[in-house]
């Protein structure tokens, strides 16, 4: 097969004396390749991607060197709109990218421009809307559309034009697991039915590796690892490294390899893989003792190493309390009811369901921003009904998903004395107490936060909420937009602010993530809280997961899978080490 | 969430005009407004704009925007009544030629806002840049710029939203009382708010461009927008408006 995009020794900078944001990349895409890249926060993904859809050389301006040759014509030498008949690209921002308030309209706009000819639209339009699954939504308008919708509004807006070659950038970072599965499901059917080459920036380790035939990892502008999945997750040492997570399945066949505990296999990405790999490896079934599932059971009590290590103690005060919570928005559009819930002082509680399960409700009624129209909600001992907000604020910081939102002074040292200034503490102290904690996040005290990266920008945040040490902190899809490193930054210091004694309640899409760090876990759906306890317990508990159309972390899928077939000294385990040791137990035993 | 100026799905006689027709009637309604000079117009005109939303199924939206407009009208009428100080006292300072111009103020402001509300509210946004693509041969840049415009104030509204409860789950006490301290509190908001209108404009753009914007041209559109029957009679009606205006 021919190359349909050839990257030639590329290099580009945003200003002159800017740093390369590409530095010498060469990279050539076949025609029916499905591409993944991945990388840390500014490594050059969203620049490669504008370089591929021909915005760089014509909408961003650089200094650009090197060619890119896409289906035959140099990007330099053709305008935009041409290279837009051959590649097809999707925005990070996707309420920007609508160009019309009707999913129809939508799709008609490229048609119309590109002069497809009127008796041919019909049956494209059909097409387009078809094959991304979304044909019924046809007359509905954009702004009532879920977030999953949109995307593929949008992926079908462009696919109608029928590129050869179709560019994405984050295409799921707002989505829950299932939506985002259902993005990548769609891409591959294109992929490989229509043959059309896709180019996808992802940052989910999980799905890259399991829907693409090739991966780049990037990382300081320079390609770093290419090649397919397999070959690129062997090397999981240099990932980690780059700040690139890898898969958990990863994680533990190369942990089984580097136990000698099997033959040298090629990485597992997914879990059936895994679980392929570790029956054959213990053989036929494994007949369970009663020793081992008693010393599975003790392994299940243990905490997992990041969650906070004190339990609660059984008459501790609880710090947040809903009792009976109900909350209907005007219009009655959504709405949440029968919320009961209560979080100790010193707990990490992870919130998890669907987008649009009344997530992001519950954070609000916590934090004070709506009041309860039945029912009670208490925080610190202050009834959020009668208490105004700045002064439960006092008591409750939160960390928003954007933290353009939340910054809004000139240097990062004010804004992150900001929340102590608003409380009335003296202006002295709190800028001592804000440059302690800007010194340990390693921040520059005095930039302006907006020249900063996206994902700096969240530190400055988090650094806000630290500072104001309260009671409650709620975060609210803390490690969207961000990668591995500044994720785990994140998390870490969440728990350790839990380790203080403070009780953090966190909704969160990344299962990986609460299944690590969330000692305790409610489960949402339509409104409702349909189950709430130990993490392990309520990941493992299948059918709960089903009705909530949840997706449960990976090793926990796979520890029940084994457990159910292989050997019971699986059940109940959630972290990769444990897989590992579990198959070294009974292989000892063998 | 929803906005006063989205259009409402209906299937009736207004929907199905011609939107340059709507235009017309909408534009033949505000001229009428600024001719009439007797209470009896205007009360006419805007009796007539508000049957028109009820025939339309969009009454109650419109009567939302409504409940807005009437205290900004409720100053104007005031400050009339201070300002114009001829014809005859009737109550202290307030002269009866103050209550009659001020008055016929409020309702023209009433009369010129709400024909024009009420065509958003019966026609889609890109029908609305199409149709006058076709028939006034308007560039479609400045439709498309238009319809843009529209379509992000109720995207920037849920931007700045967004912006105040983050703010105010920070300890800004937005829930202040005072109003002025409250304008005090936003006005630093403008800088994210800023930031974000701009980086989303720029996007738009390209996005609009990597899908043909400068290759459209009049023939483009799919739809079709043709003059019918009812168009004409609507035409007619115009007319007779403003020839009402006049008289009245």
């Amino acid at each position: 097969m021919a190359a349909i995009i050839e990257m030639e020794d590329v290099s580009f900078s945003y200003g002159s004396d800017a740093q390369a944001a590409l530095d010498h990349i060469s990279l050539s895409v076949e025609a029916g390749d499905f591409l993944g890249v991945i990388g840390p926060s500014g490594a050059g993904k969203s620049t490669l991607a504008a370089c591929l859809s021909g915005a760089i050389p014509h909408h961003f301006t650089g200094a650009l060197y090197g060619s890119t040759v896409v289906a035959g014509n140099d990007t330099c030498t053709v305008t935009l709109t041409d290279i837009s008949h051959t590649v097809g690209s999707v925005a990070q921002d996707i309420d920007a990218q609508m160009v019309a308030s009707v999913v129809e309209d939508e799709v008609l706009f490229g048609l119309e421009n590109f002069g497809v000819p009127h008796d041919e639209i019909e049956e494209r339009l059909e097409r387009a809307l078809t094959c991304v699954g979304i044909a019924d939504l046809r007359d509905r308008e954009i702004a009532t559309l879920s977030g999953g919708q949109k995307q593929k509004v949008a992926i079908a807006a462009i696919l109608a034009l029928e590129p050869r070659v179709l560019v994405l950038d984050e295409p799921t970072a707002a989505l829950d697991p299932v939506s985002s599965s259902m993005v990548f499901e769609t891409l591959s059917d294109i992929n490989q039915r229509l043959g059309i080459t896709v180019i996808v920036i992802e940052q989910k380790v999980a799905l890259l590796s399991s829907h693409c035939n090739r991966v780049i990892v990037m990382d300081h502008g320079r390609i770093a690892l290419e090649g397919t999945p397999h070959e690129v997750f062997c090397h999981s040492h240099t990932l980690r490294t780059i700040g690139v997570d890898s898969p958990r399945t990863v994680r533990i066949s190369n942990s089984i390899a580097a136990a000698g505990l099997g033959e040298a296999v090629e990485p597992c990405l997914t879990v059936d893989e895994a679980y392929n790999l570790i029956a054959r490896t213990l053989g036929a079934p494994a007949e369970g003792s009663t020793g081992t599932t008693n010393a599975s059971v003790q392994r299940a009590e243990r905490p997992s190493p990041h969650a906070p290590a004190h339990p609660k103690a059984a008459d501790a005060k609880p710090v947040v309390s809903f009792r009976g919570v109900g909350f209907t928005y005007p219009g009655g559009t959504a709405s949440v009811s029968d919320l009961d819930l209560t979080v100790y002082p010193g707990e990490l509680v992870g919130i998890v369901g669907q987008n649009g399960a009344g997530k992001t409700t519950l954070t609000k009624l916590l934090n004070g921003l709506l009041t309860p129209s039945v029912g009670e909600v208490e925080v610190a001992g202050l009834s959020t009904r009668t208490a105004p907000v700045s002064s439960i604020a006092r008591h409750v910081a939160t960390l928003f998903q954007n933290p353009d939102r939340q910054i809004c002074k000139t240097t990062v040292l004010d804004e992150v004395a900001f929340g102590l200034d608003l409380q009335g503490v003296p202006a002295a102290e709190a800028r001592a107490r804000a440059q302690a904690v800007i010194d340990r996040f390693g921040l520059p005290a005095h930039e302006a936060p907006f020249s900063l990266s996206r994902g700096q920008r969240q530190m400055v945040a988090l650094a806000g909420v630290v500072v104001m040490e309260p009671e409650v902190v709620i975060l609210d899809e803390p490690t969207s937009g961000l990668d591995y490193r500044e994720c785990m930054t994140v998390m870490e210091t969440v728990s350790e602010m839990a380790r203080q004694g403070c009780a953090v309640v966190m909704v969160c899409h990344d299962m990986e993530v609460v299944s690590d760090f969330a000692e305790r876990v409610v489960v949402m759906t339509q409104g409702r809280i349909v189950g709430q306890g130990p993490t392990g317990q309520i990941f493992a508990d299948a059918q709960l997961m089903r009705e909530a159309s949840v997706t449960p972390p990976q090793v926990i899928d796979l520890a029940e899978r084994l457990a159910r077939t292989v050997s019971p000294a699986f059940a109940h385990i959630t972290e990769v080490s444990d897989v590992v040791a579990t198959v070294k137990e009974l292989m000892g035993r063998a | 969430m929803l906005n006063v100026i989205d259009y409402i799905p209906g299937n009736t006689l207004l929907h199905r005009l011609n939107p340059v027709t709507k235009l017309a009637l909408a534009a033949a309604i505000i001229i009428a407004t600024f001719l009439a000079n007797s209470y009896l117009g205007l009360v006419g005109l805007l009796t007539f704009t508000l049957l028109l939303a009820a025939y339309a199924g969009v009454f109650g939206r419109l009567a939302r925007l409504l409940k807005l407009l009437v205290p900004i009208a409720c100053i104007m009428l005031v400050l009339q009544v201070i300002f114009v100080r001829s014809g005859t006292v009737l109550v202290g300072f307030v002269t009866d030629e103050g209550l009659i111009t001020g008055g016929k103020a409020c309702l023209r402001l009433l009369g010129v806002a709400l024909p024009l509300v009420l065509v958003l509210m019966v026609t889609k946004l890109t029908d609305l840049a199409n149709a006058c693509v076709e028939k006034l041969h308007l560039p479609y840049k400045y439709a498309f710029a238009f319809t843009t415009a529209l379509r992000f104030v109720p995207v920037f509204n849920q931007e700045m939203n967004a912006i105040i409860e983050a703010q105010t789950a920070r300890g800004v006490a937005y829930d202040t009382k005072n109003p002025l301290k409250k304008i005090q509190l936003m006005l630093p908001l403008c800088i994210p708010l800023l930031v974000s209108s701009v980086s989303k404009t720029d996007a738009t753009a390209l996005a609009a461009e990597q899908r043909g914007f400068y290759l459209r041209t009049r023939e483009s559109s799919f739809k079709r927008y043709p003059m019918r029957g009812i168009d004409i009679a609507a035409f007619v009606l115009c007319v007779a408006i403003i020839a009402a205006g006049v008289a009245l």
